[in-house]
């Protein structure tokens, strides 16, 4: 990622007048007067490639809330449910769930194991929609709260400049010289250890919680950066200049003035936030610092079916299919949403 | 009195570490396809060199520090203790015979004393002379360097003080030495029968006297063996060079065929796997992973082989802790423990059991490990509607259990496995997964008040204190507490203390396999064995596959191996 071009490309867009996308999209020129998260809603939908893999992540955010159903009523099974000494009836033959030299059965293609099953014998399909609520869950929360805390310290920095913004600038870079990975390995694997104690605040180290706050602290300056750049040019434009002279309050000034303008700065982050953020839990589960089994998580999966990649592919392929797909949608549409709100940079792409 | 073990060595944490020491009963080998290995193959050829892969840097290259497989495997053949072990398979294999000792000791009556003496001109293998007073030197480093075995010599007289002094080069009042005429006489302060067998650990094969108090894994000190190391690169190579002359120290020993031996760290064992497959590869120390054994077995079913060992996996169930102090619920977690469903979980490298001593150990009933397990055939299906009805008679339904285990593999399976059993039986049961760093010091915490979870042991020796100091009321101690179950029953506490005394292991091995049945049968059902685990030999086209020995201590016995003949 490389949120600093994303912001520049946005920026522009964000601060300037109606006029800058009468002048990027002839077509737009029809619908002068709206507002520009309008028009970009309008450009977004006429982008048919964005749309397609908008909906697909959807249709997978559904099917993933449709876990429960699927083991209840499909497979009868629960995520959590052994069947190693069970068989199962394939081409009219009862054949082994875990074969006795450890094999799980490959895909039927049938309610019961129809992705087949893990080493354990659960069913692999019920295990993949379960394991995709947890690293969706955790990638939206992570994207939110990286949201939140990096607009709070971009914003602050970015306002207040001086000894705040030196501070929490500094801070930011000493995050930022961590690599992604190896920050989150070190922080999931000694949170993992012995969970996390802040005075009231319990988290057992197997919580989905450390993966996510894992997740949402390494990305924080990835998206500060830019906001604080954003907000410092902000804050000397002259609407802000003239809500200061009409005595209006530093606090209020953010929420009402400042804010207002980064929010579509924000629209094309999250989808990228959350796409990472889904990336770096697969990354860390697999590392063994992310979620700990038994709970699943496509990284879990992937990080069970290596081990099993010759006799038991599909264990790591499915999962790591699932990955690619969810990360694909979400930049794909992310991008459909830089180009309604920039286009721009779409023609700039294009020449 | 019981021995207390710290060594975390003898705990399987990754797969090439948890292979500590082999004990393979004939009869056991016999079931899994043993092929009437006498340990004279073919035609051989005498000399050449091998290649072989460990896929980690053993723990030390220096027998006062190694306490793991990977370590004991190739040093066995380097460095002779007093005593030592037949190089033979099954039971005989087990036999302590004199090593640089003349015969096996003299023990006083009272059992404090332990008298030997050295053999005539014995010469390490940079030529120095072996003198007596060489093993107090070599069983200071053992206590100066804070090794893992370090506790199985502190039964000696003036240890405690020796470690309390700091001061390497003190003497430790219970060893007298007399170089001249090679007498050495060692006194303990209690009777340990089992201390013979701790003179024939890999610790306490002999250094020079002046061997420095430091972790020598580098260059490791001149041993008496059929080999010397004469290279060591670490987390690379080590090479084991052919002792000249060997043969003429007149050890009951038999000499080595191989010339040279590289063993190559070579950290992904698929690959150790695909090269021994190839013949890139002589040996892998390492059993071929589980992914890979269908191939191995297709390709080279002539040349792998897999032996059980003298090792039990259990789960320990606290005696001190709800609903585990109440017997019928213990009872109605072995009956409710599905033993083959767990063997599959291990590819089938385990053999599904229910006692707790293992197979090759004195003491060891393999009817009761089988046939009479007092739960049922370990091999069936276990009896879950019994186990239902015991539960609800404890009352003990929809209690709240939490299973732990740690994350080496397999065991993250196996605890998963476990714990949907006792929710089928009827309990509520949580997997709580450690780190395997910190897993056996978390649950030998009694803060942490583990409930039930994985445990494993294998053999140090082949003598059933190395077990039963794990179930020994007396070895309970509040922070690295190996009793993970705190069982405390005065009847086993008693057996174990009377037992000890006694020197004679085959007179009283019928009294220890009464012990095993009393510990494992209800009304105790102390804690849930459910098998042994299997290792396994595999090696390349080169090798003579008849000539190996799969020692019951110390595994794959590198002095067999022989290159067939027209090999180069």
């Amino acid at each position: 990622m490389a949120p600093d071009d994303v912001i520049t490309a946005t920026a522009g867009d964000l601060l300037g007048a109606p006029g800058h996308h009468a002048e990027g999209d002839p077509e737009d020129a029809a619908v002068v007067g709206g507002s520009p998260l309008r028009l970009a809603a309008r450009r977004l939908r006429r982008d048919r490639g964005a749309l397609a893999f908008g909906v697909i992540f959807l249709l997978l955010v559904a099917a993933c809330l449709a876990a429960p159903l699927w083991a209840n009523e499909v497979a009868h099974t629960t995520v959590s449910q052994n069947h190693l000494t069970d068989t199962v009836e394939q081409d009219g033959e009862q054949v082994n769930v875990v074969g006795f030299d450890g094999v799980p059965i490959g895909p039927t293609w049938e309610g019961e194991f129809f992705l087949g099953a893990d080493q354990n014998g659960r069913d692999n399909m019920v295990r993949l929609l379960y394991g995709g609520r947890n690293s969706l869950l955790i990638g939206v929360i992570a994207a939110l709260i990286t949201t939140l805390l990096g607009v709070l310290i971009g914003v602050l920095a970015g306002y207040f400049r001086g000894w705040t913004d030196a501070v929490i600038s500094r801070g930011m870079d000493i995050l930022w010289a961590f690599p992604v990975i190896l920050l989150g390995i070190a922080l999931g694997t000694s949170l993992a250890l012995g969970g996390l104690q802040l005075g009231p605040i319990s988290i057992s180290g197997d919580s989905l919680a450390i993966p996510i706050m894992v997740i949402s602290v390494v990305y924080i300056p990835y998206l500060a950066r830019p906001i604080r750049g954003q907000v410092l040019a902000l804050r000397e434009k002259e609407f802000v200049e003239a809500a200061r002279a009409q005595g209006m309050g530093s606090w209020r000034i953010m929420r009402s003035e400042i804010l207002p303008n980064i929010s579509s700065t924000l629209l094309v982050f999250f989808p990228l936030l959350f796409a990472n953020a889904i990336l770096l839990e697969a990354a860390l589960s697999f590392l063994g610092a992310g979620v700990r089994p038994p709970n699943p998580s496509w990284g879990t999966m992937i990080s069970e079916g290596v081990d099993r990649i010759v006799t038991a592919p599909y264990l790591a392929i499915v999962p790591g299919a699932m990955l690619v797909l969810t990360v694909l949608a979400l930049n794909v549409f992310g991008d459909g949403i830089r180009d309604a709100l920039d286009p721009r940079a779409k023609i700039k792409a294009k020449g | 009195m019981s021995l207390k073990v710290d060594g975390p060595g003898r705990r399987s944490r990754l797969l090439a570490t948890l292979a500590a020491l082999a004990l393979a009963s004939s009869a056991t080998l016999a079931a899994c396809g043993d092929d009437d290995d006498d340990g004279s193959g073919g035609a051989t050829a005498e000399g050449g060199e091998i290649t072989i892969s460990q896929s980690s840097q053993p723990d030390y290259l220096d027998p006062a520090l190694s306490y793991t497989v990977n370590g004991w495997e190739p040093m066995w053949l380097v460095y002779t203790p007093l005593l030592t072990y037949a190089h033979e398979e099954g039971t005989a294999g087990a036999e302590l015979i004199p090593g640089l000792a003349e015969d096996l000791p003299e023990v006083s009556e009272d059992g404090l004393t332990y008298t030997l003496t050295l053999r005539d001109g014995l010469t390490y293998s940079d030529g120095t002379d072996v003198v007596a007073s060489d093993f107090e030197r070599t069983i200071q480093r053992v206590l100066n360097l804070e090794s893992g075995g370090a506790p199985f010599y502190q039964v000696i007289e003036g240890a405690e003080d020796y470690l309390a002094g700091n001061d390497p080069e003190a003497d430790i009042s219970g060893i007298e030495t007399d170089d001249e005429s090679g007498e050495i006489t060692i006194t303990l302060t209690e009777a340990d029968s089992s201390f013979a067998n701790v003179l024939a650990m890999n610790f306490a094969g002999l250094v020079p006297g002046d061997t420095e108090f430091k972790n020598l894994t580098e260059s490791p000190p001149p041993g008496v063996g059929t080999y010397e190391i004469t290279e060591s690169v670490p987390n690379r190579q080590f090479v084991m060079e052919r002792v000249d002359g060997f043969a003429d120290l007149g050890l009951e020993i038999p000499e080595a065929s191989i010339d040279t031996i590289t063993t190559q760290i070579i950290k992904n064992p698929q690959q150790s796997t695909q090269d021994v497959l190839n013949g890139e590869l002589d040996y892998q120390q390492d059993p071929p992973p589980a992914d890979l054994k269908p191939t191995v077995i297709e390709q080279a079913d002539d040349r792998y082989e897999e032996f059980t060992t003298s090792s039990t996996y259990y789960f320990f169930m606290n005696h001190d802790v709800a609903p585990f102090d109440d017997p019928l619920v213990r009872e109605a977690v072995n009956y409710g423990v599905d033993k083959p469903a767990l063997a599959r979980l291990f590819a089938g490298e385990l053999a599904p059991g229910c006692s707790f001593l293992p197979p090759g150990m004195p003491g060891y009933d393999e009817a009761f490990d089988t046939t009479e397990c007092p739960y049922g055939d370990p091999t069936q299906p276990p009896d879950i509607a019994k186990a239902q009805d015991l539960l609800k008679q404890a009352g003990a339904d929809g209690t709240a259990v939490t299973v732990y285990g740690n994350t080496d593999d397999p065991t993250p399976a196996v605890t998963q496995a476990y714990a949907d059993m006792l929710n089928e039986i009827g309990l509520d049961a949580e997997v709580e997964l450690l780190d395997g760093g910190v897993y056996f010091q978390t649950v030998g915490n009694a803060k942490t008040e583990a409930q039930t979870g994985f445990t494993n042991w294998f053999q140090d020796f082949p003598h059933p204190l190395n077990f039963y100091f794990l179930v020994d009321g007396d070895t309970i101690q509040p922070t690295n507490n190996q009793n993970f179950g705190n069982v405390n029953d005065p009847k086993i506490n008693d057996t174990i203390d009377e037992l000890s005394l006694e020197t004679d292991l085959e007179a009283v091995a019928d009294q220890w396999a009464e012990l095993d049945r009393y510990l494992i049968e209800p009304p105790q059902s102390s804690i849930v064995p459910y098998g042994h685990r299997k290792l396994a030999t595999f090696v390349s086209e080169r090798i003579d596959f008849e000539s190996i020995i799969q020692h019951p201590v110390y595994q794959n016995d590198y002095s067999s191996f022989a290159l067939k003949e027209g090999e180069e």
